[in-house]
């Protein structure tokens, strides 16, 4: 033992918290790269102080979130049909997860929007495969997880090449892979068949994303001061005070305690104030980047006529189990699988940004 | 990377409770279980019996939180061994212990415990964990058994009912650790009602007060159980029985260079 | 631990690398029915009681706050500091009764980040 009990027990698990602050307006700004990097989210929430009723644009853009669709049994080896990769992955942003696999048990697969398949397995299946990959990141000494990622748009993989009918024979015959995958598809206007119809002798079910809104009377908010993320005594409260504040509200913990209190020392920091209402929207699905960009816009237009609120929050959780965080930066599951980011958005159009993963991610871009 | 499992659920007379034992281990988030029938030589005449067949015993076995796969049910057999004689029952070619997936021995002795690392073809020695060790474990055997892909095995749920079992069972842990330092360790229960029962994040955070690391305890509830399963499939197999092993293929590794977690940078 | 540098035009960025002050553990109860259900300062008492009993006086005295409490369905959200983790969660896997009645505290989900408990992927059902 390299590290004696004692100390091992005080370990904390490594996990991560950046936080950026900048102007949503500035043409420079990075947040709309951020959102779409991040593909995979199973809840996005945001929270507007001083809000009794969403405006109409608003609730037009939830409604606008769209269906996705969960396919049952699903061979790998048709997200690699090259009818698929022309009608789908080609054309538009075509994203799919497997549904119910657990990345730190199971052997996982994720289709990005760029056309890369992603899949993680165990040794055994990785071996039984024959396809080239590499050691996960997160498997200790002796790899027992491999990660294989295949570009279905590369100029190489055209239906008649050597490296295509390899994959497909490997997917095919040599070690089949199904799943159960949650799919979406999201292309500016270009018509074209559609999952649906595309899967129909699969058992495809169209699935809509569950809303629910809520008002909070009395909310104790923290005071936050754009240009200042880690705060100010007496003055702002700081980025990590606002992140743990937004857990407290969405978990409904009671922010009105004495610090002397028995049960909790919990409170809401200082400085503070008393909203009289807070409007609290929860959309849970499989839901795209695209849509979230959409909906950041919006919310950004909530501050184009004069509100009384001084900030409102976008916060977005990503799947514990997918096989990647930012872009094809690799995720895994230690003891949460934690990859989530939250927007503050300013009446200026400041932006602060927090991204936040667990133990077995890398840093968000 | 393996699935969760639970290598000791003690098989009782009582279908029922043992039902309500599988739910609860599927629910917890176990993918895999082993039912356990213990023969103490100490008590009566034993004989050894054909296991019980789970799909027989549970025709509807429950699904797995989470998944959509049903529990995995394996069979166990632990031998109480407390003088060299009962080992004899092992080298012998009883047919019946051949159909168990996975053969235990719990040695009492030191010289026992000797024999069961060195010598004994069986997949897993327990470690006591109810009372005080009656030996010091020392080197040699127990790095003979981690070379032979022998695993031991530790119990949690007396630690749960009893707190002065709860010291032997740290205190032994320990004293194991010091020796085998965190290799070829397997957590399982031992659990007879489900309230006694543990989820896998729960052990393998329970491991780091054994003294394993982080990564240690998560092995000792998925990838070492896996490994013991292997290891008694092999066993099995091993008398003239013809058996296909999947041919490890040469696959092309590519040495990436993991991508350094970027520094704090400022974008103008 | 934190990292930051001088802000160019507006953009700024901080990592902060394990510097999270607190864990937080969402558990449920498990008591045999029909059992008495603890008030949430008994189950306070419960848990400082665990400590104590795995981790002597200096568990005991680890500070662990109770942020919610559902009473009907034994739920609760803890909060403890960060180098108190491991110490708390052993605690509550090696607990076993409620007065002198068998129990289990079962942790669904463990998180440096608050947040992050209000959307655990692995239990939202979304087909």
């Amino acid at each position: 033992m390299s590290v004696p009990s004692l100390q091992r027990l005080r370990q904390v698990p490594r996990h991560l918290l950046v936080c950026e602050k900048g102007h949503a307006r500035d043409a420079r700004s990075r947040h709309a790269a951020h959102v779409r990097d991040h593909a995979y989210n199973c809840r996005v929430s945001f929270l507007i102080p001083e809000c009794g009723m969403l405006p109409e644009v608003l609730k037009s853009t939830i409604a606008d979130v769209g269906d996705y669709y969960l396919v049952r049994n699903l061979s790998v080896h048709e997200l690699v049909a090259h009818e698929f990769i022309d009608a789908f992955v080609k054309k538009g942003s075509c994203y799919a997860l497997t549904y119910n696999t657990k990345i730190d048990q199971d052997n996982t697969a994720a289709l990005l929007p760029t056309g890369k398949l992603i899949l993680s397995v165990d040794k055994d299946t990785y071996e039984e495969l024959g396809l080239q990959g590499r050691p996960s990141q997160y498997s200790g000494k002796k790899a027992m997880r491999y990660i294989v990622t295949i570009d279905l748009t590369d100029s190489t993989f055209h239906p008649d090449s050597k490296k295509r009918n390899r994959v497909l024979w490997a997917l095919k015959e040599k070690k089949p892979l199904e799943f159960d995958f949650l799919l979406a598809w999201y292309n500016t206007g270009a018509e074209g068949s559609t999952l649906m119809s595309y899967f129909s002798k699969k058992q495809i079910q169209a699935l809509k994303p569950k809303i629910t809104f809520s008002t909070l009377r009395d909310l104790q908010c923290p005071v936050l001061q754009s240009n200042e993320l880690q705060g100010k005594p007496e003055e702002s409260c700081s980025t990590e005070e606002l992140f743990e504040w937004l857990g407290a509200v969405w978990n409904q913990v009671s922010l009105d305690n004495k610090s002397s209190s028995f049960l909790s020392t919990y409170c809401c920091p200082q400085p503070n104030m008393m909203v009289e209402k807070a409007f609290l929207c929860t959309i849970t699905g499989f839901i795209i980047p695209e849509k979230i960009i959409q909906l950041l816009e919006q919310l950004c237009c909530y501050f184009g006529e004069p509100k009384l609120a001084y900030w409102l929050t976008l916060t977005v959780h990503g799947f514990a189990d997918s096989p990647v965080s930012w872009r094809e930066s690799e995720h895994g599951f230690h003891k949460g699988g934690e990859n989530l980011y939250n927007f503050v958005i300013f009446r200026n159009l400041d932006y602060w940004l927090q991204l936040a993963v667990g133990t077995y991610d890398d840093c968000p871009p | 990377m393996a699935g969760f499992a639970d290598l000791n659920l003690p098989q009782g007379p009582d279908k029922k409770s043992l039902q309500s034992l599988l739910e609860t281990a599927a629910h917890l988030g176990y993918s895999t279980v082993a039912l356990n029938h213990v023969i103490d030589f100490k008590e009566k005449k034993q004989e050894i019996v054909k296991p019980v067949c789970p799909s027989e015993l549970f025709p509807s076995l429950p699904i797995v939180q989470g998944t959509s796969k049903r529990i995995k049910v394996l069979t166990r057999l632990t031998l109480v061994v407390s003088d060299p004689s009962h080992c004899n029952l092992l080298r012998s070619t009883s047919a019946n212990i051949r159909l168990y997936d996975i053969i235990a021995v719990f040695p009492k002795t030191e010289k026992l415990f000797h024999i069961a690392c060195t010598t004994l073809d069986v997949d897993l020695v327990c470690i006591n964990v109810t009372e005080k060790l009656p030996f010091y474990f020392r080197r040699p055997p127990v790095n003979m058994a981690i070379d032979r892909g022998i695993f031991f095995e530790l119990l949690y749920a007396p630690a749960i009912k009893d707190s002065t079992m709860r010291r032997y069972t740290i205190s032994n842990a320990i004293s194991l650790m010091q020796i085998c330092k965190g290799k070829n360790i397997v957590i399982s229960s031992a659990a007879e009602r489900p309230l006694e029962l543990r989820g896998p994040y729960d052990i393998a955070n329970l491991g780091l007060l054994f003294g394993l690391s982080e990564s240690e305890a998560k092995a000792a509830v998925s990838t070492n159980c896996r490994a013991t399963i292997l290891h008694g499939e092999t066993r099995k197999s091993a008398c003239g029985v013809v058996y296909t092993v999947k041919k490890p293929r040469k696959v092309e590794e590519e040495e990436t260079t993991l991508p350094a977690c970027k520094k704090a940078k400022t974008q103008a | 631990m934190a990292r930051a540098e001088a802000a160019a035009a507006t953009f700024e960025r901080r990592v902060l690398r394990g510097a999270a002050e607190h864990q937080y553990l969402r558990v449920r109860l498990e008591l045999p029915d029909g059992g008495a259900r603890p008030s949430v300062a008994q189950l306070k008492q419960l848990v400082v009681s665990a400590l104590r009993e795995l981790h002597g006086e200096v568990g005991a005295a680890l500070p662990v706050d109770i942020l919610t409490y559902d009473a009907k369905t034994l739920s609760a959200i803890l909060r403890v500091i960060s180098s108190g983790l491991v110490k708390l969660w052993s605690a509550l896997t090696l607990l076993g009764s409620y007065q002198n009645r068998r129990c289990a505290f079962r942790v669904l989900q463990t998180s440096p980040f608050l947040l992050a408990l209000a959307g655990n992927s692995r239990e939202l059902v979304l087909d």
